[in-house]
């Protein structure tokens, strides 16, 4: 085909905006896969992307699609929504000439629809605004539409109205998505394919998912990666329809899949450009920046059994995961285990899930910790992405925290909660925009109602743990946030230790603001208390800062440990009883002689509340 | 299934539960019914059949003990006791003097209801006492009074029972310390031969549980139940009565022999609907539905010989048997160490060694030296016993044997 009868693009939305269903939908009216086959939404394949109705990892199908009398082909590359994931839209974009800006018509814009936005921008690529969402009651298309012009300056005419739900306006989509988005263009005769993802096929091994920019490739060609210099011989090339299917060749212009039966994802890295060993590009692609872990924290297995288990399990996710990095870890309290890395909460959260699901792996996981930047009496400058790894006080000089760049949008009668809760959580004002200008909109009587972009500097630490769901619930749901790394801070920062029994845990530390430690221990202590089940003796559980104890509870012995009597014989269901006791004590873990639940080790999780 | 003759003795316990009740206590999540007493004629004669089926296959061995536990067993109408025991005298070899009991609500008994049970051979009873306190008697929607139980336990003496045992509970919403002592005092005072002293569990399901998650009556304070069961140990400590179980307490001799099958994991059949048994190492119980149980009965042919059949074709045979489960050695040890333990007898090194050929402390070597180390057991010559402490926390110990 040739490529002026390509399209390829993304679809950029706010996390729940309707961005799967329009993928769908568009899947359904160009025939790429039948209504009776339809099952919703089903560019999210993982059980878990259905479950929690996210899009983790990004997919590629193509489709075609006749327009007077011409076919043309189009390529979807879906986007995942979660801010945790905004580097995997970035790739997205990289491969595609055009995106098209799902915003829904009964929330406006949102954080991450400007953040979306901006990265679109910065690829140069051609937007096509879409309000969805309009069978909806409560939809306001003339009022998101007029938000869209006047944040990003398009004009009416290009905004398209859709349901993705009914199929209303897909049509006229289509038809834009030829007409606007501009084919593919070629530079030169060598292969040159962005690699923008990749997964682990145990018989095909890595599965690379590429745009072709130049040539063309084919089973049996023999492949070279130009950052890594892996070379490796085709096994098989094709396209997403949606399922993997073989074809003949890939040529410039095309998205689609080739396997390398290379055996590890490392060697055929995400944003490296793929070429053919005998007749090579010499100008590869521009890449990614590589991926940074922001959050980090330990994961072990419940049994310390599991271990080597766990160690596969993190091997085989993370073929598939890039995102997902970890070295071995010891914890006094916990034992081995793996210190890991993650974008985000989520990622965290979904890593987690992943492994108990698909491993039938039982974990416990430590409080998650950024990565300060710490500098030493003897000048060197270290990294530090867990409180166990801080040098002692009297050998650090000075540390700094990761800063975030943080947008929040929010209707303008938030702004007082939002600063609160901003403020609690050191963070610094920046700027504040109005999304709208009032006095152009007369359907809007309220200026209350108008909504504002909140821009504010705030140490990702501070926004890690429980910011978002405070920030959702003080504005009854209705603001939405995005963030980017901004930089590195100096700040008085501690580590605060807790004592189980007078034995530190140090699965439980924590690197804290000083202002904070006091209130921190004590909210900490207080809150092990209730968790920590009562054992056979009395157990002190204290918070310190260095060898200053600030904050004490204690856990009272418990008295009687008995089963109800054995009546009539009844044997079987007292043993059952004590198997169901013993589970649970399987998913404590022991600090010196006290048992402590997996809930304890979360506790830090919820400090601010 | 492979029987080793050696590890089995030839005795064996028999249950029958009575699922009968004039009203039902709000604790309770027995499996026992009110307002279902049109079905007691059907429901002895399905026993009878039952009995019959059991007695047949199970006649290599000999009925050590009796008991009728329910419900309330008092509550059945006369002659109904009789003729149950009659089938069982008919159908099993019984053993010289053996031990039956019934459990008695003490406002159904009176003098000649016990010169009835006197008559049929019921040698035992065990009062449903609770407690000797009239407003939580009340909390517990016992039918009786302290006085009925009181004038109860008069009579029976009156009426020649030499073996009276008495249920008492503890750890009761409301309850004081100093409540709890009169209640135990005045027991003792008595002069029963045989205590049982539980702590009240709340069942989820029962009226009793959800009134407590409802607050309307308050949660026991479980530290209060523990120093209850410390202070009946200091009051019953110096008496005539000495503690065989971790519950339990009789004068010397008088023991129950029948919840001693139980604890030293020996056989037993438990028959009417709901009753569970252990022969030939499997343990398996009828259903607890008392018109299932009935009907299913129905297909016992009462002139048919049922004793020439393997063990294990007689259980997967009897219609009202669910949750068969074959208890392999491993399994056994540990039950027989969860339960034996509970007595103050402990477990000999030497009667392990003789049931399973192995040694108790090679198979469970950190096990028991875990208990020992935090103070809940003892090692006194060879037999392994709960300590003190052990009694309060028996469930930790037996954790660690499973």
């Amino acid at each position: 085909m040739k490529t002026d009868h390509i399209r390829n693009f993304s679809i950029i939305a706010h996390i729940d905006h309707g961005k799967s269903t329009l993928a769908d939908r568009l899947l359904e009216i160009t025939g790429t896969v039948s209504s009776r086959d339809m099952t919703e939404q089903i560019m999210d394949q993982m059980e878990l992307e259905r479950e929690r109705g996210i899009t983790i990892k990004g997919k590629a199908v193509k489709m075609s699609y006749n327009k007077q009398g011409s076919r043309f082909q189009l390529n979807l590359i879906d986007t995942p929504g979660h801010v945790d994931f905004g580097y995997e839209v970035s790739r997205a974009l990289a491969a595609c000439e055009g995106a098209i800006l799902v915003v829904d018509a009964t929330q406006g814009i949102q954080a991450q629809t400007l953040a979306n936005v901006y990265l679109a921008m910065e690829h140069d690529m051609t937007i096509i605004p879409v309000v969805n969402k309009i069978d909806l009651q409560v939809a306001q298309p003339a009022r998101v539409s007029l938000e869209l012009q006047q944040a990003f300056g398009f004009t009416d005419e290009e905004i398209i109205f859709v349901s993705a739900k009914d199929g209303s306006g897909i049509e006229d989509l289509l038809a834009a998505i030829i007409e606007r988005i501009p084919p593919p263009k070629t530079e030169y005769n060598e292969l040159r394919a962005l690699v923008f993802d990749s997964n682990y096929d145990p018989y095909k091994g890595v599965v690379a998912y590429v745009r072709l920019f130049d040539g063309h490739i084919e089973k049996g060609s023999q492949m070279l990666m130009m950052a890594t210099g892996s070379k490796a011989d085709i096994l098989e090339v094709g396209n997403f329809l949606p399922r993997p299917t073989q074809t003949s060749v890939l040529a410039a212009g095309e998205v689609g899949y080739i396997a390398t039966g290379l055996k590890n994802v490392r060697e055929c890295r995400v944003g490296d450009t793929l070429t053919l060993t005998n007749n090579p590009s010499t100008k590869p692609l521009p890449g990614y920046q590589p991926l940074k872990p922001m959050v980090f924290a330990g994961l072990y297995p419940s049994d310390g059994d599991e271990y080597l288990v766990l160690r596969t399990a993190l091997e085989k996710l993370q073929l598939n995961d890039a995102a997902l990095v970890y070295e071995p870890e010891t914890s006094a309290a916990l034992g081995f285990g793996f210190r890991c890395g993650f974008l985000g909460l989520l990622h965290m959260e979904i890593v987690q899930e992943r492994l108990e699901r698909e491993y039938g792996l039982n974990l416990l996981i430590t409080a998650p910790s950024v990565r300060y930047s710490v500098t030493k009496t003897d000048g060197e400058e270290i990294e530090v992405d867990s409180p166990a790894k801080l040098p002692p006080t009297h050998l650090i000089t000075e540390m700094k925290e990761p800063i975030l760049s943080l947008n929040i949008v929010v209707p303008a009668k938030f702004i007082g909660a939002v600063m609160d809760i901003v403020t609690a959580k050191r963070g610094e004002f920046v700027r504040m925009e109005y999304l709208q200008n009032n006095t152009l909109d007369e359907s809007v009587p309220d200026s209350s109602e108008s909504r504002v972009l909140l821009e504010y500097r705030a140490p990702l630490s501070e926004i890690l743990m429980d910011f978002y769901d405070q920030l959702k619930s003080r504005t009854h749901g209705y603001a939405s946030m995005d963030y980017s790394i901004f930089g590195y801070k100096a700040a008085p920062l501690v580590k605060l230790d807790i004592l189980v029994n007078n034995q530190p845990v140090d699965a439980l530390s924590l690197i804290v603001h000083k202002e904070k430690s006091l209130q921190q221990g004590k909210t900490l202590v207080e809150r092990l208390k209730n968790l920590i089940p009562r054992q056979m003796f009395e157990v002190p559980v204290q918070a310190a800062i260095g060898n200053r104890v600030i904050s004490r509870e204690t856990i009272r012995a418990l008295r009687k440990n008995v089963l109800a009597k054995c009546y009539g014989g009844d044997i079987t269901r007292k043993r059952k009883l004590l198997e169901k006791q013993a589970e649970g004590k399987k998913r404590m873990k022991r600090v010196g002689n006290v048992e402590i639940p997996q809930e304890a080790f979360l506790a830090i999780l919820q400090l601010d509340r | 299934m492979m029987i080793n003759p050696e590890i089995q003795d030839d005795s064996l316990s028999i249950y029958i539960h009575i699922p009968f009740c004039q009203t039902k206590c709000p604790y309770c999540d027995f499996n026992t019914y009110s307002g279902i007493e049109s079905l007691i004629p059907d429901y002895v004669k399905a026993i009878n059949s039952e009995i019959h089926y059991w007695g047949d296959s199970l006649n290599d061995l000999s009925v050590r003990t009796i008991f009728f536990g329910g419900g309330t067993p008092s509550y059945l109408p006369e002659g109904h006791l009789e003729s149950i025991l009659n089938q069982v005298y008919k159908f099993f070899q019984i053993e010289s003097a053996p031990e039956i009991t019934i459990e008695c609500n003490p406002n159904d008994i009176d003098t000649d209801k016990l010169t009835y049970l006197r008559k049929t051979g019921i040698n035992r009873l065990s009062f449903g006492v609770q407690s000797l306190d009239d407003n939580l008697l009340t909390i517990l929607g016992r039918r009786h009074s302290s006085e009925d139980a009181l004038t109860a336990f008069a009579k029976a003496r009156e009426a020649g029972f030499n073996n009276i045992s008495l249920d008492f509970m503890y750890g009761l919403p409301r309850q004081t310390l100093t409540q709890w002592e009169d209640t135990l005092n005045q027991a003792i005072e008595i002069n029963p031969d045989h205590l049982s002293l539980y702590c009240l569990t709340l069942e989820p399901g029962t009226p009793m549980k959800k009134s407590i998650d409802s607050a309307n009556i308050p949660s026991p304070d479980q530290d209060l139940a523990a120093d209850m069961y410390t202070t009946a140990n200091k009051i019953l400590e110096n008496t005539v009565y000495d503690q065989y179980e971790i519950s339990n307490w009789s004068k010397p001799g008088l023991n129950s022999l029948h919840n001693l099958t139980y604890w030293r994991n020996k056989q037993y059949i438990g028959m009417g609907p709901g009753g569970h048994s252990y022969v030939h190492k499997t343990r398996f119980n009828n259903i607890n539905s008392p018109r299932q149980y009935i009907k299913r009965l129905n297909h016992i042919d009462p002139n048919k010989n049922y004793n020439k059949r393997l063990p294990s074709q007689t259980i997967n045979t009897m219609p009202t048997v669910e949750n068969i489960e074959y208890i392999e050695s491993k399994l056994e040890m540990s039950e027989t160490i969860m339960l034996g333990l509970r007595l103050s007898e402990g477990i000999s090194e030497e009667s392990f060694n003789h049931r399973f050929g192995l040694s108790i402390h090679e198979v469970f070597k950190e096990s028991i030296a875990e208990a020992i180390d935090l103070g809940l057991m003892i090692n006194e010559n060879g037999t392994l016993k709960l300590t003190d402490k052990g009694n309060l926390f028996s469930n930790e110990v037996f954790l660690k044997f499973f």
